[in-house]
C-alpha cells in the first residue's frame, strides 16, 4: 500500500515536473536566439540587420505569414533557411532547440502577429 | 586620540594596497575576477542563466586562449563583442514602431554601439602571473582532441570571405573588420590571434560542447570548409586594421 503511494507520488511529479525542467519556454528561446536577426518583437528588425544583405522575415506579418504552413516553419527553424528555399543567413537550429522546443517555437511565431505580448518572468531591461 | 586616528587612517590606506602586492596569479583571479567571471564552471544550464553572466567564462581559459595574447589585452583591455556579453542589456526596442519616429527601422544598441569597454588594467608582472594561471585551467581537454589545424587548406582572404558570408553566414553577427558585420557575435577580425585553433575548429563545429545555451548556431560546417574557414580567420587576424578603426 505504502509502495503504491510513493510510485503514483513519483508518476505525478514526472508528468508535472518533467516538461517544465527539460524544455526552455518558445517565448525565452526566441527572445535569446531569434531575437539578434528578427528582433525583439519578430518584426524582422534585430540588431544585426544592418550587417545583412537579406532582410529578416518579419513575423507580424501575417499576410506572408499565412501564406506557410506550420510544416514549413519547422523544417526553417529546424534544418535553417535552404531547406524551404530561403536564404543561407538563416542558420539550422535542430542542434540548439529540442524537438518539442521547435514545435512550441512553431506556435509561438504564430502568436506574433497578433497577440499581445505578456512580459512574464525575465526583466528583459 | 590623533595617534589612534592616524593609525587607523594608515590601515585604511595600506590595506588594499597590501592585498594586491600579491604577484600570485590565482589570489588575483580570485580576488579581482571572479566577481564578475565564472572561473569554476559549468557553464550556464539555462536560458535564464545565461542572462544573468555578464562576463566570459573564463574557467576553459587554457583551452582557449593564446597566452601572448591575455598578457597584451589584460594590459590594454578593449571591447571584443560589440554588443556585450549579455548584449539583451544593451539592445533598444520598443513595441510598437511610431510612424513619426522614420529612422528607425531596426532594434539599435543603446548610446555609441562601440562604447569603450569598462575592465581592471592590469601590471604586466601582474598579467603574466594572471595569464599563467588562467592557462592552468583546462577542463575540456577532451573537446579539443582530435582537432587539428591543416595550413594547406589556406585559400587566402577573398576566398575565405566567401565562405564566411555567403556560404555559412556567418558575417551577420560576426565582424571580420571593424564596423563591418554583425553586433551580436564576437569580433573575428582578432580571433586568430586571440584563440588557439584547436578551439576554433572544436567551437565552430560544435558551440553547445562548449557552451550549452549560446546564441551561436551550430553552421553544420563540412570538415574542409571548418579549415578553410580557421585558416581563414588566422590570415585575417595578420592584416593591420588600425586604421580602419
Amino acid at each position: 500500500m505504502q509502495l503504491n503511494k510513493i510510485l503514483f507520488v513519483i508518476a505525478v511529479l514526472m508528468f508535472i515536473a518533467a516538461p517544465a525542467a527539460y524544455a526552455e519556454e518558445a517565448y525565452l528561446n526566441y527572445k535569446s536566439y531569434c531575437m539578434q536577426c528578427h528582433g525583439m518583437h519578430g518584426k524582422g528588425d534585430g540588431v544585426n540587420v544592418p550587417a545583412m544583405n537579406v532582410r529578416p522575415r518579419d513575423h507580424s506579418d501575417n499576410k506572408y505569414m499565412m501564406t506557410r504552413t506550420n510544416t514549413e516553419i519547422y523544417k526553417a527553424i529546424k534544418f535553417g533557411g535552404p531547406a524551404v528555399n530561403k536564404s543561407i543567413k538563416m542558420p539550422a537550429w535542430g542542434d540548439v532547440l529540442t524537438e518539442e522546443e521547435i514545435n512550441q517555437m512553431v506556435g509561438h511565431i504564430r502568436t506574433l502577429c497578433c497577440e499581445r505580448e505578456i512580459i512574464r518572468g525575465v526583466n528583459f531591461k | 586620540m590623533k595617534r589612534v586616528l592616524i593609525l587607523a587612517l594608515l590601515v585604511v590606506f595600506s590595506s588594499p594596497a597590501l592585498s594586491s602586492a600579491g604577484e600570485d596569479g590565482a589570489g588575483i583571479l580570485k580576488q579581482r575576477c571572479a566577481k564578475c567571471h565564472d572561473l569554476t564552471g559549468p557553464a550556464p544550464q539555462t536560458i535564464r542563466k545565461l542572462w544573468e553572466r555578464d562576463a566570459p567564462d573564463l574557467f576553459y581559459a587554457g583551452n582557449k586562449f593564446r597566452r601572448e595574447w591575455l598578457v597584451e589585452w589584460m594590459q590594454k583591455p578593449v571591447r571584443i563583442r560589440p554588443a556585450g556579453v549579455n548584449y539583451l542589456r544593451t539592445i533598444n526596442s520598443a513595441p510598437t514602431q511610431k510612424k513619426e519616429v522614420k529612422d528607425k527601422n531596426y532594434d539599435v544598441l543603446y548610446g555609441a554601439v562601440l562604447r569603450p569597454l569598462k575592465h581592471l588594467k592590469l601590471k604586466p608582472a601582474e598579467a603574466e602571473a594572471v595569464a599563467t594561471a588562467l592557462m592552468k585551467l583546462k577542463p575540456h581537454d577532451k573537446n579539443v582532441a582530435g582537432f587539428k589545424l591543416d595550413r594547406t587548406k589556406d585559400v587566402g582572404l577573398d576566398k575565405g570571405e566567401v565562405l564566411f558570408d555567403k556560404v555559412y553566414g556567418c558575417l551577420s553577427c560576426h565582424q571580420i573588420e571593424p564596423g563591418y558585420g554583425g553586433y551580436t557575435g564576437a569580433e573575428v577580425y582578432t580571433a586568430g590571434r586571440r584563440l588557439q585553433p584547436e578551439f576554433m575548429l572544436s567551437y565552430i563545429t560544435r558551440p553547445k560542447n562548449w557552451d550549452p545555451k549560446i546564441w551561436m548556431p551550430n553552421g553544420n560546417v563540412k570538415p574542409d570548409d571548418l579549415q578553410r574557414i580557421v585558416n581563414y580567420l588566422i590570415t585575417l587576424s595578420k592584416e593591420d586594421f588600425s586604421a580602419a578603426k
